[in-house]
């Protein structure tokens, strides 16, 4: 990898200019307030990429959920964005990377993201780093343009403390918005 | 909906249908459901409080609150009414009556843990933290676990960050916030992560980092966990706060032996190292050389650590990391800084950014890279270093067009690359006319071939060669800039238009093709556009306002509500005026309008001192070299004419709430005395905003003339429409009319006897305004589109000018509604008089004449301008773009129908600015009846 950043924490100041990343047809600019709370709640896994002339870079969101009895306590990725003069250098790699193991370190038993089946350029990215689908949620990005809801992928990727990698086993059929928790 | 406690009660089993009619929107049924309740039950606190949720959601706020008001004043303890009402202020908007809610309940049941952690959330929401501070000590005593002490040691904290004296936080909030956390320290009660990053916060704000660093080395510091290097991270701010430079760099090294790629260790490497050289600071003798391991302290340790780090990137079978190789760069320029002639070693910069180049110019980041460093180069090696890169770019054989082609993407990168190092050290800029449309010629000739490479790219993806649209974009701009002609840019704007057409996800050529539509006052692509952009929340704000000029007949877009943005309260402001102009006096009258937006005259509720400037002026893509882009001095010159601005609009709204206040329908001015109603209380508000309207005024005008040689770089902040508007004379005609009214007043008192000199001074103001008014009209004469030689020119700023006539105008009628409504009860007095004595040859007062005058001439500004708009009608719907003729253009077929395309746009946008403006105008003209005397 070549990332050459400077990796920080994500803060309030970040919000007023991450447009070059957040410009982009395929990411979703939530209203501060959802921002707020991930940097109050999970602090942790807020992480943005600075580039050395200042310029932001790309930067992964995320938190830490599920019931620990139940082994579904995992680390879930909400956000993930890389400015297009930054892609190709393996930054969402290294982002994902970092998630991970802050994941690991607070004993989850995977990490999991939701994806646009379309968005065919991500799924295969994940699908490198080791995720695979668990399951198809239908209808769960719903279009405003009038074109059609869009089902979504849920990837995984199984931690060390799933050591028989049940997290991961494929959900035969798919499932509805409203029956994931 | 709120919890339903235990299901054993057999109220929860009453309660559950009007729960469930509530959850399902059914809030008549609700209603039905808790009244039928009631009767049986009339204790049944809880279904009051639900019924009143009902009637809240039903519109009949009033009614709700006295109800739930009989069920607070019981002070109720169970769960279902305290979660009911809890529920119900929220969707109030009264949080602060959650809190006296369970003040009672803990008065109560004392020892219930719920109600006192409820209580201390009902604190946060209000922000009383000085309450919660004593909540949270409450709830410990009554259960003592760790999270209750330390929402208490928070609160104390919070106290601390609001105080408004900085000694109190300093002397007494965050002093004992650090003993409470001490004590449980020294207990060894400390039991999570968070509490030692509170004990850290409040160690730093208190400036104790060498207690902090205790902390963070220490013990307690093993519970930094869930951040990466949370530990490592907070240790090197310590050192850097506290100078502690040997411990800082054997760090930074530690760190970077483990990540070569980390910048910001680079540059506290760096910085650490440097201090270290100046401070003479030499090795203890023997043992370690600081608590963090080994420390450089030389010039020449610094070189071999870069060197090292190289060294092992070059072993590696892998790509190699690009951080060693721009840290090498970085070294050099620090050591040129310091002069120091090490830097040599290192070698030559120009021949260390060309290997760079070979390693990494197929990234689209190499440019973003190198820009940092171009400074090393010397000028006249400009030439040399582009001359360099360009021979090691794979291109194909030249063209029939001669041009060389690339054959992948990768080569197409590092093509690009070395044009945009190009243009960053201004060699695109220092080439003349001809030179700049063969390198456009050129651009254009690489986007068109790459795109081959991206024919299977998504609809969201960016094709690989957008970077060359973009590009030949900003030169045509330069050209446009630099020659005036207007050619250039509408080709820009078609070339833009095809780049979207193969790229429509890209948001570069989309803010681009906003920027000059905003430039031509073409708003109806405008809004399309930003549609399209998809921009949301806090967007808005941050781009939002880069073209939110003179979006005068176009809807603004409900932004969102960030308190103390200098763009809020500019659309704010510029909303409630456009309400005013288009409705005021025509379908509500003024007093109406302005009540209804609950405008206060008398209260200016801009945070000036803290005003916030969030726009991202960074957020387009440019390559211009230094001298050229946007500096801080642009920054603060935009942001003193953007509140310049502001502050006349927001007078002006103030001064126009102020006259609403002094006009009274006739049948009150009958029967009350106007001055003992209180209205005459605003009057003393008209003065002082005059004077602050006067003031304002003035100081814009310096503005402007300080700053009209310089603009600000075409991809920085638009100018406001402070120049213009000052130019159209608007702003001093509007001025003149608000002036009236205080005459007017001066004549209601002295009546018509005895008032000759002010009935003549006031006719003269009505003179003078119709002049202003008629110097204001003659600079909207013109065409706005005209088709020369086969070529087009626009010139917008007639469609400003004409906009702010009609701003003016509204402003001026406004007045004269006023002016007619004190002069006509003194006209009609004055004819009782003349009934009783009979005397028919008495002339008219000057002051009466002079208005009819005055309205009269109004009558006539009105037409003209109205005969002006319809003659830009037909002129612009006549004009035929077919006829433009293309010849030495050099643009294709294909690219002229683009140029077309956009120029249409323009045209449809100024003909539906026209004639929602003579909409405007007309219903204008309607109102003028109504000021018959």
């Amino acid at each position: 990898m070549l990332t050459m950043t400077t990796l920080r924490a994500f803060n309030c100041d970040d919000l007023f200019k991450f447009n070059n990343i957040n410009l982009d047809p395929l990411t979703e600019t939530y209203g501060i307030p959802f921002y707020l709370q991930y940097l109050a709640h999970w602090p942790e896994y807020f992480i943005v990429a600075e580039a050395p002339g200042g310029e932001l870079m790309g930067y992964i969101m995320g938190k830490a959920e599920g019931s620990v009895a139940r082994e579904e306590w995992h680390g879930h990725v909400t956000a993930l964005s890389v400015a297009p003069e930054f892609r190709r250098l393996g930054l969402a790699a290294k982002l994902m990377d970092m998630l991970e193991e802050i994941s690991e370190r607070k004993g989850g038993f995977f990490v999991d993201l939701f994806v646009r089946v379309s968005n065919q350029v991500a799924v295969n990215m994940y699908k490198q780093l080791g995720y695979s689908v668990y399951r198809t949620v239908i209808e769960y990005y719903s279009a405003s343009n009038g074109e059609p809801d869009e089902d979504a992928y849920d990837m995984r990727k199984a931690l060390s403390r799933d050591t028989e990698k049940k997290s991961i086993i494929p959900l035969p059929h798919p499932v509805r918005p409203e029956d994931i928790e | 909906m709120a919890a339903r406690g235990h299901v054993q009660d057999p109220n929860d089993r009453r309660l559950r249908p009007i729960y469930d009619y509530l959850d399902n929107g059914n809030n008549k049924m609700a209603i039905q459901q808790a009244d039928k309740l009631l009767k049986k039950h009339r204790d049944l606190h809880c279904a009051k409080v639900l019924k009143a949720i009902g009637l809240q959601r039903t519109g009949k706020q009033d009614e709700a609150f006295t109800l739930a008001q009989e069920v607070a004043n019981l002070e109720p303890t169970d769960d279902n009414s305290l979660q009911a009402l809890t529920i119900l202020y929220r969707e109030m908007h009264r949080p602060e009556l959650v809190t006296k809610l369970y003040e009672a309940a803990v008065r109560k049941v004392p020892t219930s843990e719920e109600y006192h952690s409820h209580l201390f959330m009902a604190y946060a929401r209000v922000g009383e933290y000085k309450k919660m501070q004593q909540a949270g000590m409450a709830l410990y005593k009554i259960v003592p676990k760790n999270p209750y002490y330390f929402w208490s040691v928070m609160s104390l904290v919070m106290q601390a960050i609001s105080a408004q004296d900085e000694k109190l936080s300093h002397t007494m909030f965050l002093p004992l916030a650090e003993r409470m956390v001490e004590k449980m320290v020294k207990e060894e009660k400390i039991e999570a992560e968070a509490e030692v990053q509170l004990y850290f916060m409040i160690l730093e704000r208190l400036g104790k980092y060498v207690e902090a660093l205790e902390v963070v080395r220490g013990q307690l510091g093993e519970k930094l966990t869930s951040e990466l290097q949370s530990r490592e991270n907070k240790c090197m701010l310590l050192y850097h706060q506290l100078k502690h430079w040997p411990e800082c760099n054997a760090l930074s090294c530690k760190l970077l032996l483990k990540n070569p790629d980390d910048w910001q260790f680079y540059l506290s490497y760096f910085d650490s190292l440097f201090h270290l050289i100046d401070q003479s600071w030499t090795p203890p003798e023997e043992g370690d050389h600081c608590t963090e391991g080994e420390v450089h302290c030389s010039v020449s340790q610094a070189i071999s650590f870069v060197e090292e780090r190289l060294a092992a990137e070059e072993a590696k079978e892998s790509r190699p990391l690009r951080g060693p190789y721009l840290a090498r760069l970085e070294l050099i320029r620090r050591l040129r800084q310091r002069s120091c002639s090490e830097e040599q070693q290192l070698g030559e910069p120009l021949e260390l950014m060309f290997q760079y180049f070979v390693k990494f110019g197929d990234k689209p980041c190499c440019i973003t890279d190198l820009k940092v460093f171009l400074e090393l180069l010397m000028p006249d090696q400009y030439v040399q270093f582009i001359n360099r890169l360009t021979e090691a770019v794979p291109l194909g054989e030249a063209g029939e067009d001669d041009v060389a082609l690339p054959g992948d993407t990768r080569a197409l990168q590092r093509h690009l690359c070395v044009a945009q190092l190009g243009r960053c050290l201004g060699l695109q800029h220092a080439l003349d006319t001809d030179g700049k449309l063969a390198l456009i010629r050129e651009l254009k000739i690489h986007y068109h071939h790459g795109l081959q490479f991206g024919k299977n790219c998504l609809k969201t993806e960016l094709q690989f060669s957008d970077m060359y649209c973009l590009m030949a974009a900003h030169v045509y701009v330069d050209l446009w800039m630099e020659t005036g002609n207007e050619q250039m840019l509408w080709q820009c704007l078609g070339l833009l238009e095809e780049g979207l057409s193969h790229s429509p996800s890209n948001a570069q050529f989309k803010l681009l093709l906003l920027l000059l539509f905003c430039r031509l006052g073409a708003f109806e692509p405008v809004v399309d556009l930003y549609s399209s952009l998809d921009a949301k929340h806090v967007q808005h704000d941050t781009i939002g306002q880069l073209f939110h000029r003179q979006c005068f007949f176009i809807q603004t877009r409900k932004m969102n509500r960030l308190n103390n943005s200098l763009h809020f309260a500019q659309v704010r402001t510029e909303r409630m005026l456009l309400d005013l102009y288009l409705e005021a006096d025509i379908s509500s009258t003024l007093e109406e309008s302005v009540k209804s937006m609950s405008l206060c005259p008398e209260e200016d509720d801009i945070p000036w001192d803290n005003i916030r400037d969030n726009r991202d002026l960074t957020v387009f893509v440019s390559w211009n070299p230094k001298d050229r882009q946007l500096n801080e001095e642009h920054r603060q010159r935009s942001v003193e004419e953007e509140a310049l601005w502001l502050k006349i609009r927001s007078v002006t709204l103030r001064l126009v709430g102020c006259l609403s206040g002094l006009c009274h329908p006739p049948s009150v001015r009958n029967s009350e005395k106007t001055t003992e109603n209180g209205v005459a209380a605003k009057p003393s508000t008209l003065q002082p905003l005059l004077s602050q309207m006067e003031s304002t005024l003035s100081q814009a005008a310096q503005f402007t003339e300080r700053h009209s040689q310089h603009q600000y770089p075409i991809l920085g902040p638009p100018s406001t429409r402070l120049a213009q508007a000052l130019a159209s004379g608007s702003c001093q005609c509007q001025l003149s009319a608000l002036q009236l009214p205080i005459h007017l007043q001066e004549l209601e008192a002295a009546g018509l006897d005895q008032s000759a000199e002010l009935q003549a001074q006031i006719s003269n103001l009505f003179k003078s305004l119709t002049v202003q008014l008629q110097d204001t009209l003659n600079k909207c004469k013109g065409d706005l589109l005209e088709v020369k030689d086969g070529r087009c020119k626009a010139q917008p700023s007639l469609l400003e000018n004409l906009v702010y006539f009609v701003e003016t105008i509204c402003v001026v009628l406004w007045v004269s509604n006023y002016c007619g409504s004190t002069l006509r009860p003194l006209k009609s007095s004055l004819q009782k008089k003349k009934k009783k004595k009979k005397d028919a040859t008495a002339v008219t007062p000057v002051v009466l004449s002079g208005f009819q005058e005055f309205t009269s001439s109004l009558q006539s500004l009105l037409s003209q301008a109205l005969e002006h708009i319809k003659g830009q009608e037909s002129h612009l719907t006549a004009l035929k773009m077919e006829s433009l003729s293309l010849e030495g253009l050099s643009q294709t077929e294909e690219e002229g129908a683009f140029t077309k395309t956009v120029m249409d746009k323009v045209q449809s946008s100024y003909l539906r600015s026209l004639q929602e403006i003579g909409d405007l105008l007309r219903k204008r003209v309607d109102t003028l009846k109504s000021l018959k005397i």
